[in-house]
């Protein structure tokens, strides 16, 4: 059975853990830190352009239900709203649509590596986790999107990717760099660093 | 609710005029205000014939869009572009079938020093999975295809307005009209079920769920006697499930019936369960969840019942041409099977609308064929050709734990059409050198050339039953279409050790009555 990997999926991180919260008073004070840090670094990572109210910002909706888990801070959905929550990590989101392409991706002042991926394609998730941990390795100075291509036909389409994992690096909108493959840490490293500049 | 026009600014800065349905209407003319349809060929269903048609016709610089929808199967299995072979027929078929045979070879293996320890389990989860997988590989492969070649595709249920114009309905609601010139119907077929039979439909499956199980089927029934059935039942058997086939007569109708009959008792012998003369009459659910099959005997005139995990009814395949709605374009069907008449030249009733593939009266329905007719009939349409489609010496092959492979006529089709005086039929029961350390039985290993009895001789007809049936038989397809006699065969020297070679070593006939078990091998 497909495992997918530590911290892209919340509920499994949470399930993993024993259940939703913490019930001690220690992890109680330790979530409480968290929280604040993860207010303080969301701020300063994800420096968006309003989106015309279509997407509250991301930091409240982020901190909606904090909670303990492996690998990092991540968060929950909330049932109560329809749109899926999307945060994998810190520095990785699952993108849900055109405009949230449009608004995390193409409208971010961040350069932006976008991760094109399928469900069935061995080498990706390789990829993925590799590629993750890479970024989380750059403080924030870029972020990641990860796109499923049979959720997301028509984007992928759009952005020519015929063979996955395709990733893209991208700035201000548009597309500076490419690979089509599996690259090693050291690979990525280069890549990532290229982007930023 | 009147229709829009609105300008478009086409491929390489042609203006064409669209006309737009608004929501809860379809109407407005087939062509626009300017007089031109939308599209110079409109592809109707993206499985093997509609995507190898779209694909031509955009390589010869046509304006080209295909639809493709696939409706849920009743158990709600669904699956992307590429149709039937690559989704729920050959491609998933061949791959399990596989998995199969690695079974077989497993227990092989330690008669070749293999420390193998058996029996080794098999986990079903795991090979669905990666069936699965490689079917979506697929899908998206044939999605950039269409991409590539700038073929417009169009994920919508199509139905006919009027003989030029198709609408359809997209996500979201919105309704979509397309007109063009020519039109190409490739809608395939789905498998039928048995809505006679209380509990059928309810609680059967079919060849459209069989590959997409998340799990195990367990102990399954498939009844029929289609390759269908007995290609699934096979590769079942091989996993190691406990399946039983139940047909009302005959194995393979239409292939030789002695290739068929040895095709059965070779899975008769396997660990297949076979219920003969046996016809299915009731399906119910147990409370345990388990399925209990009713059935008539005819041999015995009793009736008799059966409890199975899952049923598989394997009974035939109809036409997807119910929806289409083809009276509104003038497309004749047969009366009998509802599917699409057509001409040597694959046209419909109507001038401009053809048909290729499963959903077309009187032809093979194998994936080759539909892309060879339909890039055929590209070519008459766009590229100025005059080549007709040939549906003689078709090669195929079933693939049954023991595999069978053919092409040209059946013995008894040889005999129908020549008479018995002028028909030799060439045979031999051979063993496979890799059964031999393994200790397999070779039993129903045989070949069989039928040719016409006068000088040359020419060969009507060759049927190989063993391993690798289909590689053996696609290289004599070919000596078939090139006219090949018994003489040509007689003087082809055999490539040495393969079972291939016993075809060019049939010497005895039938009709000499003579042994035609091959003995020792170099000689």
């Amino acid at each position: 059975m497909y495992v997918p990997p530590r911290g892209s999926d919340d509920r499994r991180a949470l399930d993993r853990q024993g259940g939703l919260g913490c019930a001690s008073l220690r992890s109680h004070c330790r979530e409480m830190a968290q929280r604040l840090l993860l207010r303080r670094f969301l701020a300063s990572v994800i420096s968006r352009k309003p989106s015309q109210g279509q997407w509250p910002p991301l930091t409240s909706r982020a901190l909606q239900t904090p909670q303990c888990s492996p690998g990092g801070l991540t968060v929950t959905p909330n049932p109560a709203r329809t749109i899926y929550t999307t945060r994998i990590s810190l520095t990785t989101f699952n993108i849900q649509d055109g405009p949230d392409f449009q608004d995390r991706v193409v409208n971010s002042e961040t350069p932006v590596v976008v991760d094109f991926h399928a469900q069935w394609c061995g080498p990706c998730k390789i990829l993925g986790p590799r590629l993750e941990k890479m970024v989380a390795k750059q403080h924030g100075k870029v972020v990641m999107a990860k796109v499923d291509i049979d959720d997301h036909t028509d984007l992928a389409i759009e952005y020519e990717v015929s063979a996955v994992p395709t990733v893209l690096a991208m700035k201000n909108g548009d597309v500076v760099d490419k690979f089509v493959g599996i690259k090693d840490e050291d690979q990525l490293e280069a890549f990532l660093k290229k982007l930023i500049g | 609710m009147a229709a829009m026009a609105v300008a478009l600014r086409g491929l390489g800065g042609r203006f064409r005029w669209r006309t737009q349905a608004v929501a809860g209407g379809v109407r407005g003319a087939a062509r626009g205000a300017a007089g031109q349809r939308d599209y110079d060929l409109l592809v109707v269903g993206g499985g093997s014939g509609g995507l190898a048609c779209a694909k031509e016709a955009a390589q010869l610089g046509r304006k080209v869009a295909v639809v493709d929808y696939v409706e849920p199967s009743p158990q709600g299995t669904r699956w992307g572009l590429g149709g039937t072979c690559v989704n729920v027929g050959c491609i998933p078929k061949k791959l399990m079938h596989q998995a199969a045979l690695l079974g077989g070879l497993i227990q092989d293996a330690p008669n070749y020093g293999w420390e193998v320890a058996q029996p080794v389990p098999h986990d079903w989860r795991k090979m669905a999975e990666a069936v699965q997988n490689h079917v979506k590989s697929l899908n998206w492969g044939h999605r950039v295809q269409l991409q590539d070649r700038k073929v417009k595709y169009f994920n919508i249920k199509a139905s006919f307005v009027d003989e030029h114009t198709v609408c359809g309905v997209a996500k979201g609601g919105k309704e979509i009209l397309l007109s063009a010139d020519h039109i190409i119907i490739a809608t395939g077929g789905r498998p039928r079920y048995p809505t006679h039979i209380e509990g059928a439909l309810e609680y059967g499956i079919t060849s459209d769920d069989i590959f997409w199980l998340k799990e195990s089927p367990g102990k399954t029934l498939v009844v029929g006697a289609s390759y269908v059935a007995l290609e699934c039942a096979g590769f079942l058997t091989g996993i190691g499930l406990d399946t039983t086939i139940m047909m009302r007569s005959i194995p393979l109708r239409g292939f030789d019936q002695q290739m068929s009959s040895m095709v059965i008792e070779h899975m008769a012998s396997h660990g297949t369960r076979f219920l003969r003369g046996c016809a299915p009459s009731r399906v119910r659910r147990l409370p345990d969840g388990q399925l209990q099959v009713t059935w008539e005997d005819s041999t015995t005139g009793k009736e008799d019942t059966g409890t199975f995990d899952t049923v598989l009814w394997a009974i035939g395949r109809v036409p997807d041409t119910r929806s289409l709605n083809l009276e509104k374009a003038g497309v004749d069907t047969s009366p009998d099977t509802q599917k699409i008449l057509v001409d040597s030249r694959e046209a419909t009733s109507v001038p401009h609308i053809y048909a290729i593939g499963d959903v077309v009266e009187g032809r093979p329905e194998l994936t080759p064929i539909a892309i060879m007719a339909g890039r055929l009939l590209v070519q008459r349409l766009f590229g100025g050709s005059s080549d007709l489609m040939d549906y003689d010496n078709v090669p195929t092959t079933v693939f049954t734990p023991l595999e069978y492979g053919c092409v040209g006529l059946s013995e008894e089709e040889a005999v129908a059409r020549h008479g018995q005086e002028h028909v030799e039929v060439y045979h031999a029961h051979y063993k496979p050198l890799e059964f031999t350390v393994a200790g397999r039985d070779a039993s129903q290993c045989y070949v069989k050339m039928v040719c016409l009895r006068e000088p040359p001789q020419l060969v009507l007809g060759l049927h190989f039953l063993g391993p690798n049936a289909g590689e053996v038989t696609q290289g004599f397809a070919l000596g078939i279409k090139c006219g090949a006699s018994y003489a040509q065969v007689m003087r082809t020297v055999g490539i040495h050790p393969t079972c291939s070679e016993e075809v060019v070593k049939l010497r005895i006939s039938k009709r000499s009555g003579l042994d035609p078990t091959v003995t020792g091998c170099c000689g």
